[in-house]
């Protein structure tokens, strides 16, 4: 709900003025009326419409300058013959309208080009563009009509105004890292692949990984879905990182690095997961010198050590992780295990620190009996650096020294168990079973599709609807476990289903292991009590979830310590804003956010995507196009990567697919 | 309905016709093929859809809005219309804006008369700017070869694709910045592979030929279909031809034209078209002396860069008068593919350029491609930014312009080719059914010892192996390396074996212009013997294009005939210019060979080798509105015997020191390349600065040394972006001694210092 005076946005139709201001009607969308704080918002226009949010508003220079911000995006763009010209003539009509020299025949020319570019544009951006100023035009004509007749110029043509705009899209909108999904693509369906991954770069220094694992939310909210199915995004972003490695072409950075900076100012980051790699990366961009100090002998975090090689070949990842620790300005410190005192040390040496060591403790399952020395009982982050430090890294012992042959049982349901059961199936578990408390539906929506179903493939036995009620061991050894059934009642009041326990529906399973993976929890023992660091009710770091600084000024926190156990994109996305912070407050001792960030933080309170949209002007009926996998026989005894990837023609066809939703929204403040 | 559902028919009605078409094609591909126009600027076949310009959009039968035919797949059962009052106003209105401060110099511009925005202003009757934009000042840029004019340009983007998508060069880009944007070459001063393919796809006059600007009109020339006879590629052009100025009427080639829509060329294709015999005159003593040493001939020495039908006279007069022929060129390509085809059992090779582009993984064995043949290497390109093929590079030399595209490259030492394709046999065909002769000779491989001496780690084998998981689509390409190699035919049946047995695709490229032809027809000796009589040849009595010889002879853009291509393609050629002079059918018809005119031969052409009794005037030579070639015929696969005898490699010899490699650079294949204006400069040659050291050479000194009989004078520069002690050693200057050179192209260098160039 938002206070406005008119609004066109998303097809209402609200017209408030002249009205008394306890009359107005309010808009149904959380529209930007408050652009910070401490300042208010004129207007918004955006691809859908525009919205006022002050009686007094030169319309002409709104519409002025929203055709401006176009010739400033096109300036990184500009490729269609719409778009290119028809932008700029938008642009110099109204300007021309603008300052007095307009004629009524430019009025008919601003409505020929709008509708040429609504109807042909390469991009949704050529597209949208004209919506909001034709809304304008007709809405407000008689502003415009009262600058050609008089020939004068609009009301506030010369006056100081703000008009902060940014560009975006549904998918970027939807992804934490907020990447430019449409220019990677664009790179690929062009075949310029240094292109590709220097625009996925510009906020996401993962690209192998992030082309591997990411669990896509962008693809939830692909507007290609509302014509027939999401596009892979995620797969799409491989190409270009495999290009740069397949080539040994160096690290193509989103911009020239700057030169260190050699100040003085230094910042400290404790963790050397995705996290801890992307602030990092972001910070030795802009020159600023960074130590990370890593506790495990190797780097990568969760990633390397928790997500399996046949999900995520460490040979791809370390291209990842030398893009950063390959920057002059990063120090890597592994080994290096930093407990309260150590943090204590690191605050007072560098200008800011940022936290980033993830959630590493294994929870528990919550069983009669569940004691962490009995033996078989395995936690699943234990279980996972086993697995993962010898199969990537010859460190330690191979895992199938204890699971070979054996029957193991993990209760979990997330993308870790997934890893836990396939590992124990190629680490030559004779029986592998998976325990959830749900049911099927239930853990593809929480994982994949795919994951759930290769998993099936492979000989996991998936039993829903279940929970381990009681470990039974003897002498301290695991014997079995005895499970209870449920099932799903539906609320006859219509609400949630409960899970009701089946009566007589128990049974036991006998077992060598039992692996948790429900979930984890950040290790807080690092941070010195005196700080009273404040935490939220997950026990995780407390931030406002913009800036990230934690409560102890200087002191940040990034990623899964921050917010819970959560995905590889999350993480990046919030390093990447908590490194921009630090990188400002190192000198100014300010916690602030450039217009970019305000705006991308308005923008996903405002829901970029809409899935009632109607699509036009692109075909439907192109489903999307589905990578070759390694066959089960072919996958399940070793640690090759299942994923091959799409062939050329493929990543082709699916970037062919895009449609390129670029919107621009600004906001006059 | 789903692309999971490869090769599925589909069917769409198409302006009221119902048109068929395959599950994947675009609508506007669907169109074509139907014979039915949609308007674009920006479509070019050959690549992939740019849709830059909007123009192609059609309506489709519910479905709402307007939609891009280019790039929009035909979906079965669609209602399609490519034509309505609301598709043309868009039309006209995207051309209005196309044509917004569009300089109004068609008087003046070389591309009127074949501008795409010319006719489209036409077609859509656009004769006034109603609106406008603020015009920007934008000079014209001087590329060397070709000038860019950025007013003129539409950005359509055409020039961009070619570059990266076909030539594989990523020189050209779009330096994007909305209105202001414009086309970059971000090579001129690398090594932009200044092939013009650029300028072939500009759909107006931003890209022009330097030479050509200003010279002639286009409605003026008279087009003449034609081969390029510069290497085996034998690309289709066209040779646009116009009398020389008013007061002489003598034709001349004014440029090089081509179905660019469908196919490419090379920078000597396009641009070294100046090569004719045009002094030549009928001397009847020549001509008398000519016959009388034919008479006394022993031997016939000449080379590939000739005709399948000069071929079959020649071989016609060995057969009547017991000569010997000699083809330096062909020779070594004869009898490597006679030892292939002891064990695949079939004349042809079985890749060709098109399957080349789509493979999926490229291995490439004894050639410097990028210079070998600009068209296997632009179809490699393709087959890399289409499909990501994998492609590892196998040479001594790394070639670093061709690093954007190889995705593994392995060095062997110089000599050890047989080493090298041994082990090659042994890791690609490993698991695979063998005959007992085969897999006992790979059993017995000593693997370790190979791979020491060719210096080819197991690891690198291992990680080739590794790349080949997408099961089909492998192309084995091989080159002039090997034909020549001490061990060339123990090479050719390793290589006929990962043909046969690896599921691999073969493609032996022909060292030159019609080696794969005179391969066929001749039969050929290795030595020359007693008098010999040399066409574009040395010998005791020499028959010339190059205007130097005892008696002139037709240069090939003055004949009429056909080639034998790489792709195993007998493709047609036409004279561009008048020949005044003597022909070799006129010779043999003295002798009672031959008959009235050379193409009477085509017919002729022996159809035990594969080729058809077809008469020259019939071959077709055009491409659809698909772009399938129908040119000429392919030569048809002939069954031989099979005798499969493999040998392990004795100890691979080593080549110490510092080396030459014969290799010709920069569209520079041969002496009748040379001959063009366009390629005026200089021969060098080029080394590495760890050459320099080993060779105990400075930058800019002149060497003199003798390699095949022939003394060569050369000024050494040292190129950075080369590594090893091998030096480039170019030919192309040293006019018909470059055609009498059958050696293994890796030789010692013995050099004596001469001096300093003084430049």
């Amino acid at each position: 709900m938002s206070h406005v005076v008119f609004s066109t946005w998303r097809g209402e139709q609200i017209d408030n003025r002249g009205k008394d201001p306890e009359e107005y009607v309010a808009s149904a969308y959380s529209l930007p009326e408050e652009y910070t704080a401490d300042t208010r918002s004129k207007a918004f226009v955006g691809w859908d419409g525009v919205a006022i949010f002050e009686e007094e508003i030169d319309a002409v220079r709104l519409a002025t300058e929203y055709a401006a911000q176009y010739q400033k995006y096109s300036e990184a763009c500009g490729r269609c013959a719409p778009g290119r010209w028809g932008g700029r003539i938008l642009y110099d009509l109204l300007d021309k309208i603008a300052r007095g020299e307009g004629a009524f025949e430019d009025i008919e020319h601003l409505r020929e080009v709008s509708q040429t570019m609504m109807l042909t544009s390469k991009c949704e951006i050529g597209r949208t563009v004209p919506k909001p100023i034709l809304d304008l035009m007709d809405h407000y004509k008689e502003q415009f009509d009262a600058c050609i007749l008089e020939q004068k110029q609009s009301i506030h043509y010369d006056a100081d105004k703000t008009y902060i705009a940014k560009v975006t899209a549904p998918c970027t909108d939807a992804c934490p890292s907020h990447v430019d999904i449409p220019a990677y693509i664009e790179g690929v369906r062009d075949m310029q692949f240094a292109d590709s991954l220097q625009a996925t770069r510009q906020t996401m220094p993962l690209a192998h990984t992030c082309g591997r694992v990411c669990p896509h939310p962008c693809e939830t909210a692909c507007r290609r879905t509302n014509l027939d199915e999401p596009i892979s995004i995620m797969e799409l972003k491989r190409l270009g990182a495999d290009y740069e490695t397949d080539h040994g072409l160096g690290y193509l950075h989103p911009q020239e690095p700057k030169p260190l900076r050699n100040d003085g100012k230094k910042v400290a980051i404790i963790g050397a997961g995705p996290a801890g790699l992307t602030a990092a990366y972001y910070l030795a961009l802009e020159g600023i010198k960074v130590d990370i100090f890593e506790e495990l002998p190797v780097l990568g975090g969760e990633v390397a050590v928790g997500v399996p090689q046949y999900r995520m070949p460490v040979e791809k990842y370390n291209k990842d992780i030398e893009l950063v620790t390959s920057m002059e300005a990063v120090t890597v410190h592994t080994n290096h295990r930093v407990d309260a005192e150590r943090l204590k040390e690191i605050d007072a040496q560098y200008d800011a620190t940022l936290l980033a060591f993830g959630t590493r403790l294994s929870k528990k399952v919550r069983a009669d009996n569940e004691r962490p020395e009995i033996k078989g009982y395995w936690g699943a982050i234990d279980m996972l650096d086993r697995v993962n430090l010898w199969t990537k890294y010859g460190i330690g012992s191979p895992a199938s020294e204890e699971l070979k042959g054996k029957t193991v049982v993990c209760v979990g349901g997330g993308f870790t168990s997934m890893d836990v059961v396939r590992c124990a199936v190629r680490e030559g578990a004779k029986k592998v079973i998976m325990l959830y408390r749900r049911d099927e539906k239930t853990i593809i929506r929480n994982t994949t599709y795919e994951e759930y179903h290769e998993a099936v493939e492979e000989g996991v036995e998936f039993i829903f609807h279940s929970a381990v009620e009681k470990i039974v061991d003897e002498d301290d050894v695991l014997k079995s476990l005895k499970i209870n059934k449920f099932e799903l009642v539906p609320d006859p009041d219509g609400g949630r289903p409960q899970l009701v326990k089946i009566e007589d529906g128990d049974f036991e399973i006998e077992t060598d292991f039992l692996i948790p993976a429900v979930s984890q929890a950040a290790d807080l023992q690092i941070l010195p009590e005196e700080w009273d660091i404040k935490l939220t009710s997950w026990n995780t770091i407390l931030t406002n979830g913009k800036d990230y600084m934690t409560s102890r000024p200087g002191l940040f926190g990034a990623g899964d310590c921050e917010y819970g156990p959560m995905t590889i994109v999350n993480a990046v996305g919030q390093a990447k804003r908590a490194a921009s912070v630090i990188s400002r407050y190192i000198y100014d001792g300010e916690v602030s956010l450039t217009d970019e960030e305000i705006m991308e933080d308005h923008l996903q309170k405002l829901k970029v995507y809409d899935k009632n949209e109607t699509i036009t002007g692109w075909m439907p009926g192109l489903p999307r196009q589905v990578s070759e996998k390694l066959e089960t026989d072919e996958r399940k005894t070793n640690n090759k990567e299942v994923n091959l990837g799409f062939t050329g023609e493929e990543a082709i066809a699916e970037a062919e697919r895009c449609m390129r939703c670029y919107y621009i929204s600004m906001v006059a403040v | 309905m789903s692309i999971r559902e490869p090769n599925k028919t589909i069917t769409v009605t198409i302006d009221g016709q119902e048109c068929r078409g395959e599950w994947g094609q675009t609508i506007l591909q669907v169109a074509r093929a139907n014979d039915i126009y949609i308007p674009t600027m920006c479509y070019l076949s050959k690549v992939e859809p740019i849709a830059s310009c909007r123009m192609c959009v059609v309506e489709v039968e519910n479905v709402e809005g307007m939609i891009l035919s280019c790039q929009e797949k035909a979906i079965d059962g669609a209602v399609i219309t490519t034509n309505s009052d609301d598709l043309y106003r868009e039309r006209q209105n995207i051309t209005k804006l196309y044509d917004v401060n569009h300089p109004l110099e068609c008087g003046v511009c070389d591309k009127s008369g074949e501008c795409d925005l010319q006719g489209k202003t036409i077609e859509f009757g656009v004769d006034q700017q109603t609106f406008t934009a603020r015009d920007q000042h934008r000079p014209v840029q001087d590329w060397g070869f070709i000038s860019y004019d950025p007013s003129l340009c539409i950005l359509c983007e055409k020039c961009v694709r070619v570059c990266n998508e076909v030539v594989g060069d990523e020189a050209l880009q779009i330096s994007v910045g909305g209105y202001k944007s414009t086309i970059i070459n971000t090579k001129l001063d690398q090594q932009c592979a200044e092939c013009g393919e650029c300028m072939a796809v500009c759909p107006v006059g931003a890209l022009a030929s330097t030479d050509f600007k200003y010279t002639a009109n286009a409605w003026e020339m008279t087009r003449i279909p034609a081969s390029c006879a510069h290497c085996s590629s034998g690309c289709q052009l066209y040779y646009e031809v116009k009398h020389e100025s008013i007061d002489n009427a003598q034709e001349k080639i004014y440029r090089v034209t081509n179905e660019s829509e469908f196919s490419s060329l090379c920078g000597a294709g396009r641009f070294a078209f100046d090569y004719a015999n045009q002094a030549a005159t009928q001397d009847a003593t020549a001509f008398d002396r000519a016959v009388a040493a034919l008479k006394q001939a022993d031997t016939i020495r000449f080379s590939a860069t000739i005709t399948n039908e000069e071929a079959l006279l020649l071989e016609q007069f060995r057969a009547a008068h017991d000569v010997k022929l000699v083809c330096d060129d062909a020779y070594g390509y004869q009898r490597f593919l006679n030892a292939y085809r002891e064990v695949s059992g079939t004349t042809l090779y079985n890749a060709s350029l098109d399957e080349v582009a789509h493979s999926r993984a490229i291995v490439v064995l004894g050639t410097r491609i990028y210079d070998d043949n600009p068209m296997v290497k632009y179809h490699m390109a393709m087959a890399s930014k289409r499909h990501q093929a994998r492609i590892a590079y196998f040479h001594p030399m790394e070639d670093a312009r061709m690093q954007n595209l190889v995705t593994q490259f392995v060095k062997y030492e110089v000599g050890s080719e047989e080493g090298v394709a041994a082990l090659l046999a042994a890791t690609l065909l490993k698991g695979k059914v063998l005959p007992e002769a085969l897999q006992s000779v790979i059993d017995e491989l000593d693997i370790g010892n190979l791979s020491a001496e060719s210096n080819v780690g197991e690891e690198e084998l291992d990680a080739l192996a590794l790349s080949l998981w997408k099961k089909e689509g492998f192309t084995l390409i091989v080159g002039a390396d090997l034909y020549n190699h001490p061990e060339a035919e123990s090479i050719a049946r390793w290589i006929a074996a990962i043909e046969k047995y690896g599921e691999f695709n073969v493609l032996i490229v022909p060292p030159a212009t019609n080696a794969r032809g005179v391969a066929e027809i001749c039969t050929l000796s290795e030595m020359t013997e007693g008098y010999t009589v040399g066409y574009n040849a040395p010998g005791d009595f020499v028959l010339s294009a190059l205007g130097d010889g005892d008696l002139d002879m037709p240069a090939l853009n003055q004949q009429e005939g056909t080639f034998t291509t790489v792709d195993q393609r007998v493709v047609p050629t036409h004279p561009a210019l008048p020949y005044g002079g003597y022909t070799l059918n006129a010779l043999t018809n003295a002798f009672g060979i031959g008959s009235r005119h050379t193409i009477d031969q085509t017919i002729h052409l022996p159809e035990d080798k594969g080729f058809r009794p077809v008469a020259f005037d019939d071959l077709p030579d055009y491409f659809d509105a698909v772009g399938h070639e129908h040119r000429g015929y392919c030569l048809e696969a002939q069954s031989c015997p099979v005798n499969e005898a493999y040998t392990e490699p004795e100890d691979l010899p080593t080549y110490d020191g510092v080396l030459v490699y014969r290799c010709n650079e920069g569209n520079a294949f041969s002496p009748f390349t040379a001959r063009s204006a366009r390629e005026s400069e200089k021969a060098i040659l080029k080394g590495s600065a760890q050459f320099a050291a080993a060779a105990k050479l400075q930058e800019g000194q002149t060497i003199r040394f003798e390699q095949d009989g022939v003394s060569y004078e050369r000024v050494f520069h040292i190129d950075t972006t080369l590594k090893g002690t091998v030096a480039i050693h170019p030919t192309w200057d040293r006019g018909l001694s470059a055609f009498a050179l059958s050696s293994y192209r890796f030789a010692h260098l013995k050099f004596e210092t001469t001096g300093n160039d003084d430049e």
